[in-house]
């Protein structure tokens, strides 16, 4: 009996101590992880900028968006600036932005902001997007951001907050302010810190439309959506990431969007959704520009803070697209002086808002190309003899 | 006294015996480990795999040695050494050594005068084919019985078996011609056997030419764990491997299993047999002679694919054979050291991987090279830790003790022999039975060709990575691809400097001259450094 009560004990003895050497080499492995991949990413920059430097020596687009270089560096500038920044987003941007730089062609112009959406979780592809934000950087554009807080991808074995819930975005924005999900974002900051260009970021884009996102209106409060971009916002101040241009992105749909604006001190642009889905789908019809903006616009303006249209475009079913963006184009100038910044949404597979397959993309539509070209060459051509394309 | 001839390397010494507390630690450490690798596999098989056949082989790669690792840890926990027993008076012992054509008859000389030079009383026996008459008065001079074996087949093991015929001797030290023993050799060995169960006593090996160069040094490295912590593990677990020289076994035992086994790996096919007929076996940590290791990369890899291609043959013939006449733990060990030189296949994937992505753009896993550090770094410490914890088993640790990355690198070199081993024994092909050179061998080894084949390869690969992104690749396609694809090249080019490493092998073996180290080895002064304790017979 003895000799079994001993040997339980010393086996146990033994598992305990494993689980000590365990937990300390997993810290220490952690503490050291931390230092190696700083290292490592150190090491990676300052070899992909040899690159940049003896190797890859075509940066054509980075040249021709020259005009661009005050806005790179300065947030300042950024936060008012003296000029329409067109930007836009593709969804297969991966592939080397072939699409865009395409695009670009065609339109005879550089576009200085491109756009790439992430969703929060626990792999990989859901942490900061350094590769990517660098890549624009080399091509000579502004990144922007769009950080969308879905909840579904997060391992529930580490936020047990989240176990056993019908809809783990069920008031998942509250969690945020709590501070359930600050490891996931301390570690999204910690990359960032490796990036040092200001970029825009559009944290919970929509927040107002209640059929949309998981972190719409049916899940969650205006309140908490404020105390979670708050929370969110704070641990960017309190790294020093000044560089960061927060981009509150309500949906214009709604007259509600006032209910959900977190404050002056945390919000540098106002984005809206200007999107036209003509007649796809049941609840759209063909609208124009200004039937979309026009009453956000009239609320928001209020603010006084610069205005971008973060996702712009028209599907070309029920109408005229062409017509459509020169409309929308020339009211921007004439009617909405606060609109400073103006994202295309060139999204080939779009399947958010509807059951269908949308396709955003203009890049054979050769009226609508016409219009835009037609734009752009009258555009380029203020900025280029100094002045600042405003009016046109 | 010569420089060549280190006095510590001529004493006796043997490995330290595991004490209640150290099996404790060592329990302690394996649990940690084991810990670690379940933690590692939970992250590994949640990860996005990329292409599926390439995250399948990469899986492949890291759970095989991940796999083996466990084998290894489970053994160390059995570390054991047999208590040493008085050898009883009056056996009748034998020692066998053989010669073959083109082996240095100087060599005999110091081999020969060191087996008379043994205490214990014995007969020293020269099995010799070479046809040379020199060689019969060389055993003369030294006492020993010269026994002429020509024409027999089965090389060592078929002299040794026709031997067995012409002796009497109820118990044979098979002793290899490059070893040299010391006086006190069966004062060690011979007490085991008052234990009628026991079948064979193989004791640990020590090397004197480490010195002489690159391979000749990595080589030694690759054998001390496995004379050490290795093969005590493997005698707790009651599996001990008879590794060839220095086994000293049981006539009957022999006889019971028809004589030593024929073949490339015929030591470790006896072991098995042996055990199969349920002998017992005692693995002695102690070092009581000094031996040679290849000193040039070609005999070095001429002797690793013969036992890659003999190790594989008891893989998939001796040991299904004998399966059920062995213990589960015997299954366990004896499955674990003749997969050993399957390594040769998973080097080679880990090799050609990074070229998957390189040249076609295809990649085997999506993963945060922080989350594979977070979660493989624990484990690499702990098997770090446990690697070094165990060389206080080493036979001799005050010349052993290290991280041996020149046996490491020499490892990874002998990937396209223990794969050409491997190939072979998958379609039963024949490689000679060819004694390992003794001395080194001149001039560049045809065996380096895939090494310098895989250098160019990457040079080229990189060269062709810089033209195409200089050229041809578009300006967004760069932009996004830089980490990915110098990643992939640093990936590439952890096997590239492991490969010009083995190329620095080559190259220096291209040198070396064709020395005879045993010249400078005194037995005097071997006999004055070992001085005789417990003569009782």
């Amino acid at each position: 009996m003895k000799t079994k009560i001993i040997r339980i004990v010393v086996v146990l003895a033994a598992l305990l101590l494993a689980l000590i050497i365990f937990v300390m080499t997993s810290y220490f492995s952690n503490r050291s992880v931390t230092t190696i991949n700083d290292a490592l990413v150190k090491v990676g920059t300052f070899w992909t900028s040899l690159e940049k430097h003896w190797i890859t020596k075509n940066n054509q687009r980075y040249g021709e968006l020259e005009w661009l270089e005050p806005y790179r560096n300065s947030s300042l500038l950024l936060k008012n600036p003296d000029t329409i920044l067109f930007g836009i987003y593709d969804d297969k941007y991966k592939d080397g932005v072939r699409r865009i730089l395409a695009l670009e062609d065609s339109l005879n112009t550089r576009l200085p902001i491109i756009q790439v959406y992430t969703a929060w979780g626990s792999k990989k592809k859901h942490q900061f997007p350094l590769l990517e934000v660098n890549a624009i950087r080399d091509l000579g554009s502004i990144p922007m951001i769009t950080w969308e807080p879905w909840l579904d991808v997060f391992d529930n074995n580490k936020y047990p907050q989240l176990k056993g819930k019908d809809n783990v975005n069920m008031n998942g924005l509250a969690l945020i302010a709590q501070g359930v999900f600050d490891d996931y974002i301390d570690k999204w900051i910690e990359r960032v810190k490796n990036f040092d260009s200001p970029f825009f970021l559009r944290f919970g884009h929509e927040m107002n439309d209640p059929y949309r996102y998981p972190w719409g209106p049916h899940n969650n409060t205006p309140e908490t959506y404020i105390a979670a971009w708050r929370h969110v916002h704070q641990k960017f101040q309190a790294a020093n990431l000044s560089h960061v241009l927060w981009v509150w992105s309500p949906h214009p749909a709604y007259d509600n969007e006032f209910m959900f604006y977190p404050g002056h001190d945390c919000v540098d642009w106002i984005g809206l959704t200007g999107l036209n889905y003509g007649k796809v789908v049941g609840w759209s019809q063909w609208w124009t520009f200004e039937e979309i903006i026009q009453t956000s616009y009239e609320a928001l303006s209020l603010y006084n803070k610069p205005i971008m249209i973060s996702e712009f475009g028209s599907l070309s079913y029920g109408g005229h697209r062409a017509g459509w963006y020169a409309d929308a184009l020339q009211k921007i100038h004439t009617q909405y002086p606060m609109i400073k910044s103006i994202l295309f949404f060139h999204s080939l597979e779009d399947f958010i808002s509807t059951k269908k397959i949308l396709d955003w993309t203009f890049l054979y539509d050769q009226e609508t190309l016409e219009v835009l070209k037609y734009y752009f060459n009258a555009r380029d051509s203020i900025l280029k003899n100094g002045g600042d394309g405003l009016s046109l | 006294m010569n420089s060549n001839f280190d006095p510590e390397f001529w004493k006796f010494h043997e490995a330290r015996k595991p004490s209640a507390w150290s099996s404790f630690i060592l329990v302690i450490l394996v649990f940690g480990g084991l810990i670690n690798v379940v933690n590692f596999g939970m992250w590994w098989f949640k990860q996005e795999p990329g292409q599926f056949w390439l995250f399948f082989i990469l899986t492949l790669i890291f759970w095989w040695s991940i796999f083996r690792m466990i084998i290894m840890w489970i053994s160390y926990i059995a570390i054991n050494k047999p208590r040493k027993k008085k050898a009883p008076k009056d056996l009748s012992v034998a020692i066998f050594t053989t010669s073959s054509p083109g082996e240095p008859l100087s060599m005999f000389d110091k081999t020969l005068e060191a087996c008379k030079n043994i205490r214990y009383p014995h007969t020293t026996y020269l099995l010799d084919d070479t046809q040379d008459p020199a060689f019969k008065e060389l055993a003369e001079k030294h006492g020993a019985v010269w026994l002429e074996l020509v024409g027999i087949p089965g090389a060592k093991a078929g002299k040794i078996n026709a031997a067995l015929q012409k002796t009497k001797e109820d118990f044979i030290l098979v002793m290899d011609p490059d070893h040299i023993p010391f006086p006190n050799f069966f004062d060690e060995v011979l007490g085991f056997f008052t234990n009628p169960d026991v079948g064979f006593v193989q004791v640990s090996q020590g090397y004197y030419n480490q010195y002489r160069s690159f391979v000749a040094q990595g080589a030694a490295e690759q054998t001390y764990g496995f004379y050490g912590p290795t093969l005590m593990g493997l005698y707790g677990l009651g599996s001990s491997v008879a590794i060839g020289a220095n086994c000293t076994f049981r006539r009957e035992a022999l006889e019971s299993i028809g004589g030593h086994a024929i073949g490339l790996a015929e030591d470790m096919m006896t072991a098995i047999r042996l055990h199969g007929k349920g002998w017992k076996s005692i693995y002695h940590p102690v070092i009581v002679t000094r031996g040679l290791v290849p000193e040039d990369l070609g005999s070095f890899c001429k002797q690793q694919l013969k036992w890659s291609r003999g190790v594989h043959e008891i893989l998939f013939s001796d040991l299904p054979k004998t399966w059920n006449g062995l213990s589960t733990l015997q299954r366990l060990t004896y499955f674990g050291i003749s997969t050993y030189y399957i390594s040769g296949l998973t080097m080679f994937l880990f090799l050609i991987l990074p070229y998957f992505t390189l040249w076609f753009d295809v990649i085997p896993i999506d993963i945060e090279f922080t989350e594979f550090l977070t979660h493989w770094v624990p484990l690499a410490l702990a098997a770090t830790v446990i690697y070094l914890y165990c060389q206080r088993f080493l036979s001799h640790p005050k010349t052993e003790f290290g991280l041996h990355l020149k046996g490491t690198i020499l490892k990874f070199v002998c990937w396209p022999v223990f794969l050409q081993g491997f190939l072979l024994s998958l379609i039963n092909g024949k490689i000679p039975y060819i004694p390992t050179a003794k001395q080194a061998v001149k001039g560049f080894t045809p065996f380096i060709r895939p090494h310098v084949y895989i250098a160019l390869f990457f040079i080229l690969t990189v060269i062709w990575v810089i033209i195409k992104r200089m050229h041809f690749t578009p300006e967004g396609e760069i932009a996004f691809t830089r980490w990915e694809t110098w990643g992939m090249i640093f990936f590439a080019a952890i096997a590239f400097v492991m490969t010009l490493g083995g190329i620095y092998a080559a190259w220096q073996s291209r040198n070396l001259d064709a020395a005879e180290p045993w010249k400078d080895i005194d037995i005097e002064e071997i006999n004055k450094l070992n001085p005789d304790e417990d003569k009782d017979y």
